[in-house]
């Protein structure tokens, strides 16, 4: 196997690429297709450039092989500007986390000392840091298939340069291998090799060593190289001999572990541990890059970039939610997707490319997100004794739980109608009145001593945090509302002439409340932190226009469905779909332009913001 | 190395037979009907002459686990020493046998146990791992020194 194989593979493919040029190949292609499948709406999750709106950040998901490109481009720059090898570029990179400056800065210092320090040559004096002296093995230095042999590039002799005294004197006896080449099957040995690991001596033993010529059988390299990287995740592997530094180099680990001299099933695991190993590469580029960030979902190996949040500061005033463009995932979507295709198994790959939040906390900034979140935590205590998951129904006093999504309580005892969350009488919802989403500040007034300032005080954050929890145990509900809802939409195909197409917009429908329950659910947070003030009150008029324009919709999905109906169901339910996307994209669109204004008030210190003046809650 | 961490420790017992630093000895322990457990050794390692720890023979037991060579044996002092890098347990903290520092497979039995007499005369203080050792060490050379020499004459073998 040539020893550049994977460099020389992905040129190729390189080549063609710009030898076609209307692009049968993916990248190409894909750029087009958004421009034409603009005009079928948003069942498209690739959000077109040029469409972003003022709350989305812009980002980019990048595939393995687009960060491989990255990682390579990096590569070649080190080629050409230091005039080493493409092993040796990778080499050192990677030792320096992938930061070219500081790499080409030191190399220009004292290239010797870096090129010891990532394990590409072995120091001047063989040193021996480790207490214990070393007892020669018989015939240990005798042979040694040498990698940079088998890699003649235009730099590699400026580097065996520097190299081969040090090879040299590292090992006494042997004769300068580093140019002669070696057939990894090479048997016409002077003296039989015996592995100084495995003491076996059998003829038809694979002798391999890196440039410091320490061999060892291919078996037992094997073996480590795959428990270093499958037990220890470590992708710079030193070599076998005791107080060795040298790490092996890419392309000797893949001969190794592409070696066709296996059965089948050690094969296909070596082929495993190859892909472990690439990925642990990726990994360590992505995590070394400020501007990428690796996607935290299971078993996804997507990576995001958005140079736009990589900057601390960048993050008072945007709140970098981006998607690796992946959905559902991989193995678990068959086990859990008994709701057919419409569910959450299928959900977005969404997260936040500035906290660890695994979620949409659109509107609220990361810092804030994350001050509530800890807020919640500590005193979730309190709040669960107090907010326990049943209610009693305010006329009645019966238990009651809510098992739905809409706020919309009718007693089944009493048949008392009130909102699930203020608790009071429904009727009082139904009007342009609704004030349910806000606290009453005057409360607030009235505290005069110690004691009752910290009752309003613990009342105010409940308020917040039961709305807050109400969302949340909603979009925890909406499974079950997928799934009724998916029900919903077969009984309407029978009931009616409708066809599957036309019976959409019932999903359409929840996946917008769905997503509405999650920014409602942040405002809750975002509110809570809010100073006093005319920008506060305007806030909570966006939020509670939204938060009824979503109960709204949530209850004619809950109402039953009967044929002669389901004309004017459909009419209003798309209606109320368009109208509460458009107060969402109002409430996200407003805060965004606050933050960029910078016009929020805190009501308490937010990493990376201005202390707040003295307010009163 | 699945496989072939019984067949090296065959091969390891067989060097250390044909030779071995003078005044050690190293061997597969015996279980109880008779027979030779390859994956636990008993080893003594004596003190170096001209030191504190001369005439001593110190007790200890190598634990070899499945992946052996590619993970480190577990070296335990029995009865647990007195030395700032040896734990309460016994287990002997050094470089060499830590597989995410200095571990490479191709040390051998002989080279852990030249090793671990280096370190008894020259303990690491960077790495302490009992306090009273190390804080006697640090602050009272010569209680230090009173106490291995006691420790010393409590291992000589008879």
């Amino acid at each position: 196997m040539a020893s550049d194989y994977e460099f020389s593979d992905s040129d190729g493919d390189y080549d063609d690429d710009e030898d076609m040029i209307d692009g049968t190949q993916d990248e190409t292609g894909e750029s087009e297709d958004d421009m034409d499948m603009d005009a079928f709406g948003d069942d498209f999750k690739v959000v077109p450039k040029g469409k972003r709106k003022s709350f989305e950040i812009e980002y980019e998901s990048l595939s393995q092989s687009d960060v491989e490109k990255l990682m390579k481009k990096d590569v070649e720059d080190i080629v050409g500007i230091l005039g080493v090898d493409e092993s040796t570029a990778n080499l050192l990179l990677r030792h320096m986390s992938w930061n070219t400056e500081r790499l080409i800065e030191k190399y220009m210092d004292n290239p010797t000392k870096v090129l010891v320090a990532a394990g590409v040559t072995v120091e001047e004096p063989p040193s021996s840091p480790a207490p214990i002296r070393s007892h020669s093995i018989p015939n240990s230095a005798t042979i040694g298939t040498s990698q940079s042999g088998r890699r003649p590039t235009r730099s590699s002799s400026k580097l065996l340069g520097s190299k081969s005294p040090s090879a040299l004197k590292s090992s006494s006896t042997v004769s300068p291998t580093s140019t002669t080449r070696l057939s990894p099957r090479a048997t016409d040995l002077p003296t039989p090799f015996v592995c100084p690991i495995c003491f076996d001596d059998a003829p038809t033993l694979r002798p391999l060593s890196l440039t410091c010529s320490h061999p060892f059988c291919s078996g037992c390299w094997t073996a480590y190289i795959s428990s270093k990287i499958t037990d220890e995740a470590e992708h710079a592997i030193r070599c076998m001999a005791e107080g060795c530094a040298l790490v092996a180099t890419d392309t000797f680990i893949h001969d190794l572990l592409t070696a066709s001299d296996v059965d089948p099933e050690e094969a296909k695991v070596n082929e495993e541990t190859w892909a472990r190993f690439q990925e642990l590469l990726i990994r360590h580029f992505v995590a070394s890059n400020p501007n990428l960030k690796y996607c935290p979902y299971p078993a996804c190996t997507n990576t995001v970039s958005c140079p736009a949040a990589a900057s601390k500061a960048s993050l008072t005033s945007v709140v970098p939610i981006v998607s690796c463009g992946a959905r559902g995932i991989p193995g678990a979507a068959q086990a859990s997707g008994s709701g057919g295709n419409l569910g959450l198994p299928g959900k977005e790959h969404k997260f936040c490319f500035g906290c660890p939040i695994e979620s949409d906390h659109r509107p609220v900034v990361c810092a804030a997100a994350r001050l509530w979140l800890k807020k919640c935590r500590d005193d979730s205590e309190t709040a669960n004794w107090i907010k326990s998951n049943t209610k009693e129904c305010s006329m009645c006093m019966s238990t009651i739980e809510k098992n739905g999504g809409c706020n919309h309580m009718t007693c089944k005892k009493c048949k008392h109608e009130f909102c699930w969350v203020c608790m009071g009488p429904w009727s009082e919802h139904g009007t342009a009145w609704y004030s349910c989403n806000r606290y009453d500040e005057k409360a607030g007034v009235e505290a005069r001593d110690a004691q009752s300032r910290s009752r309003a005080s613990l009342e105010r954050y409940l308020h917040y945090y039961n709305r807050w929890a109400n969302h949340e145990q909603s979009a925890k509900l909406s499974l079950d509302l997928y799934a009724k809802t998916e029900k919903k939409m077969e009984d309407m195909q029978i009931t009616s002439e409708l066809t599957w197409i036309e019976v959409q917009f019932m999903k359409k429908a929840v996946e917008e409340v769905d997503k509405c329950r999650m920014t409602l659910k942040w405002t809750y947070a975002m509110a809570y932190y809010l100073a006093k003030g005319n920008e506060k009150d305007l806030f909570e008029d966006n939020q509670r226009d939204l938060e009824k324009a979503v109960e709204d919709l949530s209850e004619l999905l809950e109402s039953p469905i009967e044929a002669e109906n389901i004309p004017m169901l459909r009419q209003k339910v798309t209606d109320k779909t368009v109208y509460v996307q458009k107060r969402n994209e109002i409430v996200l669109e407003d805060t965004a332009a606050g933050f960029l204004e910078g016009r929020w008030k805190w009501n308490v210190a937010i990493d990376g913001f201005d202390d707040p003046e003295k307010t009163e809650f | 190395m699945s496989g072939i961490c019984r067949p090296r420790l065959a091969e390891e017992r067989k060097q250390w037979r044909k030779d071995h630093p003078f005044g050690f000895y190293a061997k597969p322990s015996k279980s109880a009907d008779g027979s030779m457990n390859l994956m636990e050794w008993e080893v003594g390692i004596p003190g170096k002459a001209n030191t504190a720890w001369e005439k001593g023979l110190y007790k200890l037991i190598m634990n070899f686990p499945e992946d052996y060579p590619s993970k480190p044996p577990k070296c335990k002092f029995s009865p647990p020493l007195f030395h700032p890098n040896v734990y309460p347990s016994g287990t002997v903290c050094l470089s060499i046998l830590d597989e995410e520092k200095s571990w490479k497979p191709a040390i051998t039995i002989k080279q852990i146990l030249l090793g671990i007499q280096d370190l008894l005369d020259d303990p690491n203080v960077n790495d302490p791992a009992q306090s009273d050792a190390y804080t006697m060490f640090k602050n009272d050379k010569a209680a230090y020194e009173k106490r291995i020499r006691q420790q010393a004459r409590e291992n000589t073998p008879k």
